[in-house]
């Protein structure tokens, strides 16, 4: 295997959502380390967002009565909201020049997996998105202490029903385990503790809005690692994130979605040092420049949205201009993944969860009905002898085994049929 | 079909969110499972024909000896030579000459007059009626999504065909699936032979690479087992009369659907009840061609669907029901149509079936404000397919209704 080749398409395929046309091999030309200087390179402003249609998203208030004529307009607008804010983030992953922070903020919001399921309004999803955003390269101790004041994530694990008088632990055991710490790092009674600080918290559903009630929150000293203090909410965040467990915590977490779901985390790494002031951005680098990076072992299954977000750079498509965003919002959910609905607070699973043949089948399908309405002719206009090893380049695939190239090689001389194949390729399917 | 109608009628009948709740399936879910875990055979399968826009039950089952259907509708009848005779009294609209050959074979029970007291016009209160189950206090759910919420989850037991789940299959706590038309996405042919050689092993596969290919080689296990059955489908129907009477909703293409349907029986899909709809039935002008083309629809597209399961290992378990949401008056309108009326004629067809008549032929001499009696309530006719064919106590979905219609074989 060709290790340059393999660590180009890794750092496209994992730190962002892959290269569109050209990108890869003019990468594999310019080297590594050029590749990786580009990749995090944000310029201030990123022109392909410019592309991406405005995002309209209102407070939509209380829902009308159900006997209230207006109750039609309103949840139809509650719908087209909705959807249109998946759209709306689906084309941001699509069109972004710096694909590094959207790949981030895809990464955080698996993290603070917060559903719309249980939101039902777009607004506040909205809001936690542009924190997510805000934050997703930033400094993690900054992004704790927002997240504690976003209304979605604080209404979707009931911090709303925390109270002085009755605690409610839910998302004080998730900010423990899921969030900050990981699983077994703290105590059932540092559990409860936490969710003492984290009371006082009113949400308004449908705008996000989150105030703080002095005579909801419980104002005495509470025990939280062996530390004794009057923390509330901000305090205790960030505490737990200075603890030495947060930090080896979320370097795990990226190592499980960026680099291996299947090995742990090494005991000893260069990673840990670099999360030492929880700069985000500094411990993706240390993990794109790492040796981890050659190791042919650490394979990753691209989720669907990953997935979908690849074929989208390499075929020039933008998913709200697919018709019709139905069938597309269709086709993720099918795949069991959709932006903004994950399957619960631990978020979405990770290789072979993603490889039954269920997914199979409707990948078929939807492979085909984007290809019919993508942008072939960075093949097509190659001839029929260039096309197998060009669909790699342009796909961003290190190599085909015999396997597939003897597939593809049947259909050189038609490329919507080879790229068909190709995208649903194992080598495509899974980043080496 | 008018999709802004049917949309109306699904809210009216049983609220907006029955829609959104009901999971979508593909030919290729239902293959899948059809592999996993098949239907045993001898286990019964409900196939439920809804006929949308109140079929004129008159003209369906003809009382050609009654001088009264003849001048009650000079315009619109049928004569005793055209009918298909089912017996001294009674025969079929001419066009339905493949029910009437089921007749022969003594598989064809018609319960005659069915109906519910204080008859609804409204095409949509009636056939909310209907599909509940429940035609006094007025359910929103259906009468088999309470024979469903009675079941272990399992989104293949109950499919209704088309987009939208009709309120028949909307229980309480769970719903049936609906499998939209038009949607055989199989890989076949070059391409499915492509997709094989991409779920081939190679010798450079990782451990998740080699997953993913024997992903692909599991697709087309379930394909070989589906695809021979799902090859060939029906050429689509003739243009049907929806101009008419086809407001009312109900799908276009039921030869479509069934074969589907049979397809899928075939496959040994482990689904109890199918639901299949018709519209076009609300005839209020120049009724008897358009009627007479929709009928021969449903007749032959039956008659196909029960030929097409004779030599299927589930051809004998298969019960097919046919109803509408009501007959239409015994007088005809000044269009040469009919307008809304009361009772009419269910079919009930099936290997395990009596064949022959139920029920009393409502007296045209003896009108209920100018319509048909209702001579056996619907309720008779699920309540016994629920114990015979569903195999479960009909009581407790069917408020403890007592009645029974006896159209099924003694096991």
């Amino acid at each position: 295997m060709d290790i340059n080749r393999l660590e180009t398409a890794r750092l496209f395929h994992r730190f962002g959502f892959g290269p569109r046309p050209g990108e890869f091999v003019n990468a594999v030309n310019a080297g590594v380390s050029a590749t990786r200087e580009k990749l995090f390179a944000n310029s201030g402003t990123d022109l392909g967002l410019m592309n991406v249609p405005q995002l309209v998203v209102t407070d939509l208030g209380k829902r009308p009565s159900p006997d209230d004529p207006q109750l039609a307009s309103y949840t139809s607008e509650l719908r087209r909201q909705n959807t249109e804010l998946t759209t709306w983030w689906l084309d941001r992953m699509a069109l972004a020049d710096f694909s590094l922070q959207e790949k981030a903020t895809w990464f955080w919001h698996g993290h603070w997996a917060t559903s719309i399921k249980k939101l039902n309004f777009a607004l506040p999803m909205y809001k936690q998105h542009q924190t997510l955003q805000k934050y997703a390269l930033g400094n993690f101790n900054e992004m704790v202490t927002a997240m504690l004041d976003d209304g979605a994530l604080q209404f979707w694990l009931d911090g709303q029903e925390n109270t002085a008088k009755s605690p409610n632990e839910n998302l004080a055991r998730e900010l423990m385990e899921l969030f900050t710490l990981g699983v077994g790092r703290y105590s059932e009674a540092d559990v409860k503790e936490l969710s003492r600080a984290l009371t006082g918290i009113q949400v308004a559903r449908s705008s996000g809005e989150v105030t703080f009630k002095k005579n909801r929150f419980d104002n005495g000293t509470k025990s939280i690692l062996g530390v004794s203090q009057n923390f509330d909410r901000t305090s205790a965040g960030k505490f737990l994130v200075s603890q030495p467990d947060s930090k080896r915590f979320i370097t795990e977490r990226f190592w499980f979605r960026y680099m291996s779901s299947q090995f742990p985390l090494p005991e000893e790494t260069e990673f840990e040092g670099a999360f030492e002031s929880r700069e985000i951005r500094e411990l993706l680098l240390a993990l794109a420049s790492s040796d981890a990076m050659r190791d042919t072992r650490y394979e990753l299954v691209k989720s669907p949205v990953e997935w979908f977000i690849a074929v989208c750079r390499a075929l020039s498509v933008t998913p709200s201009k697919l018709t019709k965003n139905s069938a597309l919002l269709n086709y993720l959910e099918k795949l069991a993944q959709v932006p903004f609905d994950p399957p619960n607070v631990g978020g979405w699973p990770t290789d072979d969860a993603w490889l039954s043949s269920a997914s199979a089948q409707f990948r078929a399908s939807f492979a085909s009905w984007l290809i019919a309405q993508g942008d072939i002719s960075p093949i097509e206009n190659l001839t029929p002898g260039e096309r197998v090893q060009k669909t790699a380049d342009l796909l961003g695939v290190v190599e085909w085994s015999a396997r597939t190239k003897s597939a593809l090689e049947g259909n050189t001389k038609n490329s919507k049929r080879l790229i068909l194949l190709a995208i649903c390729s194992p080598e495509y399917l899974v980043s080496a | 079909m008018d999709t802004v109608t049917r949309r109306k009628f699904l809210q009216l009948t049983a609220g907006a969110s029955i829609g959104a709740a009901a999971a979508f399936l593909s030919i290729e879910e239902i293959a899948a499972a059809a592999s996993a875990r098949p239907l045993a055979s001898g286990t019964p399968i409900l196939v439920i024909v809804t006929l949308y826009g109140g079929n004129d039950g008159l003209n369906t089952v003809i009382p050609f000896k009654d001088p009264i259907y003849y001048s009650s509708r000079p315009d619109i009848s049928y004569k005793q030579e055209s009918v298909l005779q089912l017996d001294s009294q009674y025969g079929l609209n001419p066009s339905m000459t493949g029910i009437a050959n089921l007749w022969k074979d003594g598989k064809v029970a018609i319960v005659r007059g069915a109906g519910y007291p204080s008859p609804d016009r409204s095409h949509f209160s009636s056939m909310a009626k209907w599909q509940s189950g429940s035609p006094k206090t007025l359910s929103k759910s259906g009468w088999i999504g309470r024979w469903i919420d009675s079941q272990p989850d399992d989104p293949m037991l109950a499919i209704s065909l088309g987009s939208v789940l009709p309120p028949l299959l909307a229980g309480e706590k769970k719903v049936g699936s609906a499998l939209p038309l038009g949607g055989l996405v199989i890989p076949q042919g070059t391409v499915g032979a492509d997709f094989r050689k991409l779920s081939l092993p190679s010798t450079s596969d990782s451990k998740l690479r080699s997953l993913a290919a024997n992903s692909m080689k599991d697709l087309f296990n379930i394909s070989e087992k589906i695809t021979p059955i799902l090859k060939k489908p029906e050429p689509t129907e003739v243009e049907l009369p929806t101009i008419n009477g086809g407001n009312a909703g109900g799908d276009s293409n039921l030869t479509q659907q069934l074969n589907i349907v049979s397809k899928l029986i075939q496959a040994d899909a482990p689904t109890r009840v199918w639901s299949v709809s018709l519209g076009g039935f609300d005839t209020h002008a120049n009724e008897a061609n358009a009627q007479s083309i929709l009928l021969g629809s449903v007749s032959s597209a039956i008659d196909k669907f029960m030929s097409g399961l004779k030599t299927s290992k589930h051809g004998a378990d298969v019960v097919v029901l046919v109803y509408s949401e009501f007959g239409r008056r015994v007088v005809g309108n000044a269009s040469k149509g009919t307008d809304h009326g009361t009772s009419g004629p269910m079919f009930i067809i099936g290997d395990k079936i009596k064949g022959g008549f139920y029920g009393d032929q409502p007296s045209l001499s003896n009108l209920v404000d100018g319509d048909l009696s209702v001579t056996t309530d619907f309720r008779d006719v699920y309540a016994s397919l629920i114990e015979d064919v569903l195999k479960s106590p009909a009581d407790r979905y069917l408020n403890n209704w007592k009645g029974r219609t006896k159209f099924y074989k003694a096991r």
